[in-house]
């Protein structure tokens, strides 16, 4: 694996405009019913008048150790070279053993296609272009930094090195690649 | 609620549903009946007994095949995509439990049909005369076959429990007792669904083995809630998510469904009806069935139980 694409989110910058969630809609044609990325408003926290909201991002975290990739019967549920966790819908039969395993409950049954869906950092349209996914483009308070985390020079990076950074449910050992930057009032809380 | 983030109903965490746990009971009473009968088989032969025509292995050769196949149906229609079942067959990503279990089902299957046309062998080539070849291939191999059987129906009894286990983000579910808790069940069904076939259909005498296959239920009792209490146990041991999962058993419907369900019909009516129950019932053909449908209701209802409640705590 030459790649090793992250995701950060920075629970400071977030405002919870779901403009991510919209521009990944339209990206990615994903049905009216489901989503594949949602930016959940949680709280308030705190003691009056210090109250703040948590900002969770709820997406695909394309685990290194992925839970899905691992329970599929048929090798449907995939890893490629570049490290993104993918589905061949050809090969899947729709037994909901991966959305059942996935730890963060972000994989869901496309109604059109019959088949688990999910994010996959826009690979096919925009990635593939050279281009950041939809929901970083968008993003207004630029809350979002993606990229190619072995490239030392990258803008993930940096931002990596320089900040403080949790992942969710860590002691499950699937080692997501989304990084998520705390917000200051609310601490880590994985 | 109103949110500003959209629909949550693809966020519920109970992903698989009653047709899962039905097909993992089917599975569960077909290879349980199956390790009775052949089980019962080599004790007989052990003590230089005839085994020829016993009621409950006739039995079994009528509730293993039945059960698996219906439960293969059910976990195939469920698929959102049946049609394309096939793939499963095709490609096998050996990290899976799933494709183990596949393989296991694919060799258990017809060999138990081999075991029922064996039993059965009379009827079937009364009507089928032309597997008169196969079937006499078969009666030399047979010793094999059951030897065969008998590991793979432990394999298939077991793997439906490490099927569950492998979802590593439920606590209830990704325990090493599941798959111990659903053979030792999947035990009790298969016992409980052989003696009442047997009675209903093959018994003329009143006791007719029924009893040797008695004699297995207290130790199978024992290790159910033997199992049962150490997954309990572990929860509470294992940290703030586990243990929130121990309200499974202490509120809400499936609670209900554990204690009276699990407990009650599958562990206590069987236990304290063969303590309890005057000599002069216990070979009667309503006891024995009162018995053994409350035993098979306890393991559906253990099934249910482990299927919802354990999708439904979620760390
Ligand atoms: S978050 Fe879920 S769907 Fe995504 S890689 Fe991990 S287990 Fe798979
Ligand atoms: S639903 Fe499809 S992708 Fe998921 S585990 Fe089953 S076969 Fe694999």
């Amino acid at each position: 694996m030459t790649k090793r694409y992250v995701l950060v989110h920075d629970e400071n910058k977030c405002i919870g405009c779901q403009a991510c969630n919209v521009a990944c809609r339209s990206e990615n044609n994903v049905p009216e019913s489901v989503t594949r990325l949602q930016v959940r408003i949680e709280g308030p926290y705190g003691n009056f008048p210090h109250l703040h909201f948590k900002y969770n991002r709820v997406s695909c975290e394309q685990c290194e150790n992925a839970p899905c990739v691992k329970v599929c019967p048929t090798g449907a549920a995939y890893v490629n070279d570049d490290g993104i966790v993918s589905i061949n819908e050809n090969k899947c039969v729709g037994c909901l053993y991966c959305v059942a395993a996935c730890p963060y409950k972000v994989r869901f049954i496309n109604p059109e296609t019959r088949v688990p869906d999910k994010c996959d950092f826009c690979k096919e349209s925009r990635l593939a272009r050279g281009e950041q996914p939809a929901c970083v483009t968008v993003c207004p308070t630029q809350a979002l930094t993606f990229g190619d985390a072995n490239d030392l020079t990258s803008e993930v990076r940096k931002v990596l090195d320089t900040k403080p950074s949790y992942q969710q449910k860590v002691n499950l050992g699937t080692e997501p690649r989304v990084y998520r930057i705390p917000s200051r009032r609310g601490g880590i809380k994985a | 609620m109103n949110n500003i983030w959209g629909s949550m109903e693809q966020y519920d965490p109970v992903v698989w549903n009653w047709i899962i746990a039905v097909y993992l009971f089917m599975a569960g009473l077909s290879a349980g009946s199956m390790l009775v009968a052949i089980g019962l088989k080599w004790y007989k032969k052990s003590r230089g007994l005839p085994t020829e025509g016993l009621p409950v292995i006739k039995a079994a050769a009528i509730v293993a095949p039945v059960s698996i196949s219906l439960g293969m149906a059910l976990l195939v229609l469920d698929l959102t995509k049946p049609f394309e079942f096939y793939h499963i067959l095709l490609n096998y990503n050996l990290t899976s439990v799933m494709a183990w279990g596949v393989l296991a089902l694919l060799v258990y299957i017809p060999l138990v049909f081999v075991f029922a046309a064996l039993v059965f062998e009379k009827q079937v080539l009364k009507y089928a005369p032309w597997l008169a070849g196969i079937l006499k291939v078969c009666r030399q191999l047979e010793n094999s076959i059951h030897k065969l059987i008998f590991v793979l129906a432990i394999g298939v009894g077991a793997y439906t429990g490490f099927l569950l286990s492998a979802l590593i983000s439920y606590p209830i579910l990704n325990t090493a007792i599941l798959p111990a808790l659903f053979l030792t069940s999947a035990l009790s069904a298969g016992s409980a669904g052989n003696v009442l076939v047997a009675t209903l259909f093959f018994s003329k005498e009143k006791s007719d083995c029924i009893d040797q296959v008695h004699r297995i239920e207290y130790p199978v009792a024992f290790n159910e809630a033997l199992c049962l209490v150490l997954l309990f146990v572990g929860l509470n041991f294992s940290g703030p998510a586990a243990q929130g999962a121990l309200g499974a058993i202490t509120q809400g419907v499936w609670a209900s469904v554990f204690w009276i369900g699990v407990v009650g019909l599958g562990l206590l009516v069987p236990v304290l009806s063969s303590i309890f129950a005057p000599k002069s019932w216990r070979h009667t053909k309503g006891f024995l069935i009162t018995v053994s449908c409350s035993t098979i209701l306890g393991v559906l209802a253990l099934r249910h139980f482990v299927v919802y409640a354990g999708q439904s705590y979620i760390s």
